[in-house]
């Protein structure tokens, strides 16, 4: 045996795992080789070092109970979404006034069933997102993946969507959701952030180039002609909604929350550049 | 729309149940290597239940009849490189003929390597140890943490990591050289060594 061998079966020596022959070679070489044998034995001492000081651990009992009952949680806010919708939004009673109306003056016309987006008659991505906005505070549009990790709704939208979904860790953020549709045969993402003590935000994302350019969607020209200039777009409803559009790599994305003007601009602005 | 919501009740229900079986009591091996990962209860509980919370969101993603073991632990693995990504220091450089050096002239003294590495090593602590293998490269710390810790076989080792089991075997003794070099640190700066 040579030393690039013995050095190469190492850590199967240590942890007996040699044939009596290789085993045999093996010491042979670490009294021949004073390098070697000196490797071999900083690794075997290591080892024994950790196996004699580092015990293993119990979860505690304490831990291991709060587990299944986030599991227990996390299930339940699986099958109750229009719950926690309802629980979280109807807290606040103007909120739900204001969703209440939408819903029944038919700002929220068509339920497609399967997708769980209404589908609005307005081809204006503004009036889309304010829709689907009272549509979420409703409890009509439902996320179809929940998580405490923007990562995973952006891994779970990602998979079908040809741009670049925007979902971002906002401060104070809960947990978020996400859904597809799609629109004239547009691609949609929407993104659903519950901002704990703020209530919801939402946000409709879509290919810049059919927001800018298409004849599928629209956009109203003051809104293209601040985002091509700033790079982003404000605007208040009537009743209290803020709506903030930005552009993001190929992706225009418009929120609509109820959050304050400032709030909401500071919670997207932390994110970084628009 | 009743309907439509008692039906997903009943199924989440089912699921539910199989994820207690088949996941819930794999979390004191995850426990155990959370707690080293992060070197402190108060991470490893944040990492293990937000591993939990994972796998149960994504139980319809696991292949049936797979190491479920091996699969929970990966999603640990990755839950914890997002979560602890930005603190992952640079490992420290370490001069291991300093090391080579002084084991060699111990040695000359000292018949008995077991003898050896109780006057070097004998005063450390788990804590000692604990903070050693922190400051391990992952890919190094987790193959140790399994090996030597968890005792598990290369052959599972690679099945967690994913990775070829002669991958692990040079892992280990990286890991288990980088380890030492830590250790004798301590020691040293603890006085438990080099004062004769
Ligand atoms: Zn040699």
């Amino acid at each position: 045996m040579d030393c690039r061998k013995f050095l190469e079966l190492i850590s199967e020596a240590v942890d007996d795992r040699l044939q009596s022959d290789l085993k045999h070679q093996f010491s042979h070489h670490a009294n021949i080789c004073l390098p070697c044998r000196n490797e071999y034995e900083v690794d075997r001492i290591t080892k024994s070092i950790v196996r004699a000081t580092v015990h293993r651990r119990e979860v505690p009992s304490e831990l291991y109970y709060a587990v299944l009952t986030e599991v227990q949680k996390s299930q339940s806010s699986q099958r109750s979404w229009l719950e926690v919708i309802f629980g979280e939004a109807f807290l606040n009673p103007a909120v739900a006034l204001v969703a209440l109306i939408m819903v029944a003056v038919g700002a929220v016309s068509l339920l497609q069933r399967e997708n769980a987006v209404p589908i609005s008659a307005d081809k204006n991505i503004i009036a889309q997102s304010i829709n689907n906005f009272s549509a979420t505070m409703a409890g009509v549009l439902k996320p179809t993946f929940i998580s405490h990790d923007p990562g995973d709704v952006k891994d779970y939208l990602a998979k079908d969507t040809p741009f670049e979904v925007d979902v971002a860790a906002l401060s104070g953020c809960d947990w978020c959701g996400g859904v597809l549709s799609s629109f004239n045969g547009v691609k949609l993402a929407h993104v659903v952030y519950k901002i704990g003590g703020e209530g919801l935000l939402y946000v409709y994302q879509v290919d810049i180039n059919e927001a800018m350019h298409g004849t599928r969607i629209s956009l109203p020209e003051n809104a293209k002609a601040s985002l091509a200039k700033t790079g982003w777009y404000f605007e208040q409803t009537p009743d209290k909604c803020n709506v903030v559009l930005w552009k993001h790599k190929n992706t225009l994305c418009a929120a609509v929350s109820m959050i304050e003007r400032e709030k909401m601009v500071a919670l997207l602005s932390e994110k970084g550049p628009w | 729309m009743l309907a439509f919501f008692l039906a997903i009740i009943s199924s989440t229900k089912g699921l539910h149940k199989e994820f207690e079986r088949e996941a819930i009591p794999h979390m004191d091996i995850l426990y155990n290597y959370a707690l080293r990962m992060t070197g402190n209860a108060d991470d490893a509980r944040d990492l293990l239940q937000e591993t939990f919370l994972k796998a149960y969101r994504f139980w319809d993603k696991y292949e049936k009849g797979t190491n479920v073991r091996a699969w929970l632990f990966r999603i640990m693995k990755n839950t914890y490189i997002n979560l602890y990504r930005k603190a992952v220091k640079e490992p420290d450089t370490v001069d291991y003929n300093d090391i080579q050096n002084f084991y060699n002239i111990i040695r000359e003294n000292s018949a008995d390597a077991n003898d050896l590495q109780e006057k070097l090593f004998g005063h450390l602590l788990d804590d000692d140890v604990t903070k050693a293998l922190e400051s391990l490269p992952e890919e190094f710390r987790t193959v140790v943490i399994l090996c030597d810790i968890e005792g598990l076989t290369y052959e599972e080792i690679a099945e967690f990591v994913e990775c070829p089991v002669g991958t692990v075997r040079s892992r280990l003794h990286r890991g288990r050289k980088l380890l030492y070099a830590k250790l004798f640190e301590y020691a040293k700066k603890r006085g438990f060594v080099g004062k004769d």
